[in-house]
């Protein structure tokens, strides 16, 4: 039994010790009047659609990479606190019960800072170093 | 062959090159995306799957001791969501489990959803129950490790009484801060149930089957520890039937009021999941004629322990041991329990196309079905018993 509770406790310290303190991705939204930081809660809650308004009430809309992309499997961990395999199984039982789509899936960083831009109330992330040409950056709140 | 048997080859013929052909021509995307006047999206989604059991001895599900095919299914949905809070979906779903299904389609789910605020949306049609973690998502293949979840909780062959309901659902999801977040539904409505075809030897025949209600709600809390869910559920129905005593003209109305609840703990973190639910169903039985069929009272139990590992990416392990009692006040007997160990391997073979291998070790037969063991009664038949399964399904 206490085996069990010492793996678990391993299981659950592992994510918060492997926590970066500067993430290979960039959390961007639509330029506007959004907030300049972010809690980590809430953008776990908008990627997974649980949360769907912004403090406003416009709609959120979030927008992902490519599973196969390096920055996806980083935000999926960090923010998510899952896999992108996790995350998409989480899809499939929304999609075939009728509960909900997950965001849509962009090929690129360029795709992505694009959308971002063009879609008001959107959050999206891309790889360090992409040009976000004009799309505004937020900070994640680790401890929220 | 008779015209039955063959019609059901050809099927599953048709559902086999199906499987591969969405398999082998799918293109990788997530969803088929149609463009409607008004720029409207409708989103489909389908999935195909084949499987095939066998057990040891006794008949499970199908006529599994001599291996069985009769173990598919065939989904497709279609969303659109019209306004910006507005949001409609329906699937059409085909099986085939054994004397269950037989490839006729149906809507296995329809609805018209409000999504006013995070804490608050309506849903009205025919809408999936959410009992436990796992009933509104049972049916779904590709969204689980294990071929069969814990059969005492969610049994296949109650897939008809179980799934879904017609009527209306209250949900939402309200964040507490740093005290997690709330995941609730409230419900009410219908079941409507078909009279299948019964066997010669049945002491009596089913006339008609009735729901006048199904209600109830599931309360999930998500701890502030990422991926620990905690919470239950409760769900009250009744049956209605009248029944027809062999070799009388005169028919017995039963009223059998039913009482559900489920325990539910889930923890995801990384690619480990652990779950375990407890339930307890109660289930009475009221009759105007006490001579045929006296008022009776049964309360089940079940529960399981549920683990499953992502080893890479196309490789998940699971196992599970899984317990039914179905009258907690007689419990001996093979008839009066059933365990159940499972262990399962789940290859993904690309991001559409999945294939699984599952073991069970049964010990009891709590959990056969009479009918397809040849009306024996369950204390006779084997006490332990293997069934070893596989199923493949293509899905976009």
């Amino acid at each position: 039994m206490r085996i069990t509770a010492l793996i678990l406790l391993a299981l659950a310290v592992g994510p918060a010790s492997a926590e970066p303190s500067r993430p290979p991705y960039i959390l961007i939204v639509h330029p506007g009047s959004r907030p300049s930081a972010l809690d980590r809660k809430f953008v776990a809650d908008a990627f997974l659609r649980r949360a769907t308004r912004w403090p406003d009430d416009s709609p959120i809309l979030p927008v992902d990479l490519a599973p196969d992309a390096r920055a996806r499997a980083r935000f999926s961990q960090d923010i998510l606190a899952r896999s992108v395999a996790s995350v998409r199984s989480y899809w499939q039982q929304r999609i075939f019960s009728g509960q909900g789509l997950p965001p849509p899936e962009l090929g690129d960083d360029e795709a992505v800072v694009s959308y971002v831009l063009n879609h008001p109330g959107a959050i999206g992330y891309v790889a360090a170093g992409t040009p976000l040409n004009g799309a505004m950056p937020v900070e994640v709140n680790w401890g929220g | 062959m008779t015209l039955r048997r063959r019609s059901r080859a050809s099927a599953r013929l048709v559902l086999f090159l199906a499987t591969a052909v969405a398999a082998a021509a799918a293109a990788p995307v997530s969803a088929a995306e149609l463009s409607l006047p008004g720029r409207l999206q409708l989103e489909a989604h389908g999935f195909v799957s084949q499987g095939f059991l066998l057990t040891s001895s006794n008949n499970y599900l199908a006529d599994s001791s001599r291996g069985s095919f009769e173990f598919s299914e065939l989904g497709l949905n279609f969303t659109l969501q019209p306004a910006d809070r507005l949001r409609l979906g329906v699937q059409i779903f085909s099986e085939d489990l054994g004397p269950i299904g037989n490839y006729q389609a149906k809507l296995d789910w329809y609805y018209l959803d409000y999504h006013w605020q995070d804490w608050l949306g309506v849903r009205a049609g025919r809408v999936k129950l959410p009992f436990g973690l796992y009933n509104d998502t049972s049916d779904i293949d590709a969204a689980r490790t294990a071929v069969l979840l814990p059969q005492s909780i969610y049994p296949a062959q109650n897939r008809n009484f179980l799934l879904a309901q017609t009527g209306g659902e209250i949900y939402g999801y309200k964040s507490l801060g740093r005290a997690g977040a709330l995941d609730y539904h409230l419900y009410g409505g219908t079941i409507f149930l078909d009279v299948n075809p019964q066997s010669p030897n049945s002491p009596f025949t089913v006339l008609d089957l009735n729901v006048p209600y199904v209600t109830g709600g599931r309360l999930l809390w998500n701890s502030p520890l990422d991926g620990l869910r905690l919470g239950g559920s409760l769900q009250f129905l009744r049956l209605d039937t009248h029944l027809q005593p062999s070799g009388t003209s005169s028919s017995v109305e039963l009223n059998v009021p039913a009482t559900l609840w489920v325990a539910s703990a889930e923890y995801v973190v990384r690619d480990f999941l652990f779950a375990a639910e407890y339930s307890r169903w109660r289930v009475r039985t009221e009759s105007n004629n006490q001579s045929v069929f006296p008022d009776s009272s049964t309360t089940s139990e079940r529960g399981y322990a549920l683990a499953t590992y992502r080893v890479n990416s196309w490789l998940q392990a699971g196992g599970y041991y899984s317990l039914l009692f179905p009258n907690v006040d007689r419990r001996t007997g093979p008839g009066g329990r059933q365990h159940d160990v499972a262990l399962t391997l789940r290859f993904d073979v690309n991001s559409y196309w999945l294939i699984k291998v599952e073991t069970h070790y049964m010990h009891g037969t709590a959990a056969l079905s009479p009918s397809l063991n040849g009306d024996q009664p369950l204390n006779s038949l084997k006490p332990d018993w293997a069934l070893f399964t596989v199923k493949t399904t293509a899905y976009f």
